[in-house]
């Protein structure tokens, strides 16, 4: 429709369009600010609500803070977050140590770097439920990674049911998926650096490591603290491979946050503590996110 | 750098130097391109023998499939494990379906509100500023809250409201999660529109509006791309929602079927590997596809 006959139509038609217009700000945002406003700001003052009350068979009860306080002084809450954190710092750690090793190693000598790179993609597009469930076939009893120790080993390895490995063995699928998203991101900063820089500090006679130090380190450094946020929310989150793997066991040691939550709520029915809960970890991802903003320079 | 603290480049240092020795010492002898590529490969061997090992697991008879020790390549192919999984109760089709329909539907509408409201934060000035938090930020930090925290009230909201177990509840709980995620890739591309485009339509005799749709569109086509494709992946691929918010075939979606596949099928790997292959062959063939936008998308944010 040719928007210069817009003219032609009824002048109630052209009002409404300036209305549209005097308003449009609000028009083109309020349908998204609504919605985030229903799953976001609502739960979680439904969160608090809920946070109040006990859940059982004789149904709800206000029981003030009595849920903080239960939550705080038992030790499953506390133990919950060890494993989340030690899961977060052996995740965190190899994805972003390996990621940056192999983005280095891609930015050198390498046959068919493109073609790598687009390797690198497939574990990252792939769903962390699959992901599980791949790393459940190579995790089989005298399966693929069984054979793979075998030299090392007296028999099959309890991946999954030793409760001294199982929190590794889920570490491991996630350092497989996310380690490339380290690599593909700070390869594209090692890609950034401009040739003549390098040129110029080269002609100013500065050594390998002295140009890696003062010339390639700064480009790449915001980009290394941007991963490190992204790991640590990411890894702060996990759940499909936990509930898959293990759903939090065996006894217990790989029970992370999120499955101590989803077992509260949806095991218990107590969805009072589980609410409880979900505020506590959301004041600690608050704080993370808050520290990481106001010391890094990265613009979210 | 001045600001660094004296040991931390101590430590950085010392491990520099002592990769730059190798690297000398590798090159001394020509060596060099051999261990880097030599590394890229087992980076890629890594990084597809879990995909090929299930892929290949699909074509395979169980006894070939779980035999000790694992034979990496088979010789008795077979495609039975399809159909034959397609026959089972609860039908898998009805996964697949759910899982289309919810990746549709949240993607269409988290893409339509996510750039409707970029466009807005972008071009319009915004109240309740309050230093680094104004309105604009605050709808991106939504995207680092842990998900579980929002899920558990909300089975009890949906509960109330009926959503629970429906393709809609799925919808929108996709598509609020998803809207962040948009507004975040796109604000770059919004951002680097000329001020004076919309002016400069608006005198040609376009409305607001019009201009909107018919100029600046067109012109942050890339982002909309972009945008689509994370979106895309992310609904496929979700499962804490998917997994608390629905209870049947009604509903649960593929990676639903996929984690509760062991007590609604029994654990038989053949039929499984079959699934885990077809929830993996669309985001796989997609990706291929758009591999450059979504190389550019996992960096971007970063590097813009």
């Amino acid at each position: 429709m040719s928007l210069q006959s817009d003219t032609a139509i009824g002048s109630r038609y052209e009002s409404a369009l300036l209305w549209v217009e005097d308003h449009l700000r609000w028009l083109l945002t309020l349908p998204a600010l609504a919605v985030l406003a229903a799953f976001f700001v609502y739960p979680v003052g439904r969160a608090g609500v809920l946070s109040l009350y006990r859940f059982d068979v004789a149904g709800r009860q206000f029981v003030g803070l009595g849920n903080y306080v239960a939550i705080l002084t038992a030790g499953a809450f506390w133990q919950s977050l060890w494993i989340t954190a030690k899961f977060m710092f052996f995740a965190v750690s190899l994805e972003v140590g390996l990621g940056i090793a192999i983005a280095f190693v891609l930015n050198s000598q390498v046959r068919f770097r493109g073609l790598v790179q687009t390797i690198g993609l497939v574990p990252l597009v792939i769903s962390p439920t699959v992901v599980a469930l791949l790393w459940q076939l190579l995790y089989q009893n005298g399966g693929v990674l069984d054979s793979l120790v075998a030299p090392l080993t007296n028999g099959p390895v309890p991946w999954l049911s030793d409760p001294s490995i199982a929190l590794y063995a889920l570490v491991l699928p996630d350092v497989w998926q996310m380690t490339p998203l380290v690599t593909l991101i700070v390869l594209a900063g090692l890609q950034s650096v401009p040739d003549h820089v390098q040129e110029a500090a080269m002609m100013d006679g500065a050594g390998r490591m002295r140009r890696l130090v003062d010339v390639t380190l700064p480009y790449i450094k915001e980009l290394v603290v941007l991963v490190l946020i992204l790991r640590i929310i990411g890894t702060m989150r996990v759940f499909a491979k936990v509930f898959v793997l293990t759903r939090g066991g065996p006894a217990r040691s790989t029970e992370v946050i999120s499955m101590a939550m989803y077992r509260e709520a949806f095991s218990y029915g107590n969805y009072g503590r589980a609410s409880t809960m979900a505020l506590l970890l959301l004041l600690i991802a608050v704080a993370i996110t808050y520290a990481f903003a106001t010391v890094s320079e990265v613009e979210f | 750098m001045a600001t660094d603290t004296q040991p931390n480049r101590d430590v950085s240092r010392t491990l520099l130097a002592g990769v730059e020795r190798i690297h000398e010492t590798l090159d001394s002898y020509g060596l060099v391109p051999t261990v880097t590529n030599g590394i890229a490969l087992l980076f890629v061997v890594w990084t597809l023998f879990p995909v090929y090992w299930m892929v290949s697991g699909s074509l395979r008879t169980r006894s070939d499939l779980l035999a000790t020790p694992p034979k990496l390549v088979s010789t008795a192919l077979t495609v039975g494990n399809y159909p034959e999984l397609f026959a089972q109760r609860p039908a898998f089709y009805e996964f697949l379906f759910n899982s289309v329909v919810v990746t549709v539907g949240s993607t269409a509408l988290a893409v339509l509100l996510g750039t409707a409201a970029t466009y807005g934060f972008v071009n319009y000035e915004f109240p309740y500023n309050l230093g680094r938090f104004h309105l604009p930020f605050l709808v991106l930090t939504t995207r680092f809250l842990p998900p579980i925290v929002t899920v558990i009230p909300l089975y009890v909201i949906f509960d109330t409201a009926g959503l629970l177990n429906t393709r809609l509840g799925l919808v929108l709980a996709y598509a609020a999660f998803n809207i962040p995620f948009v507004v975040w890739m796109l604000k770059g591309f919004f951002a680097e529109l000329p001020d004076s485009i919309v002016e400069a339509a608006v005198l040609d005799g376009h409305t607001e509006l019009g201009a909107f749709f018919k100029i600046v569109l067109p012109m942050v086509r890339p982002g909309l791309i972009a945008a689509t494709i994370f979106t895309v992946i992310n609904a496929w691929n979700e499962l804490l929602f998917a997994v608390i918010l629905t209870s049947n075939t009604e509903a649960q979606t593929l990676p639903v079927a996929l984690a509760t596949f062991k007590t609604a099928y029994a654990i038989q790997w053949e039929l499984l590997t079959v699934a885990g292959t077809i929830a993996m062959a669309p985001v796989l063939l997609f990706a291929f596809l758009v591999r450059e936008k979504l190389l550019r998308g996992f960096t971007m944010g970063a590097v813009r």
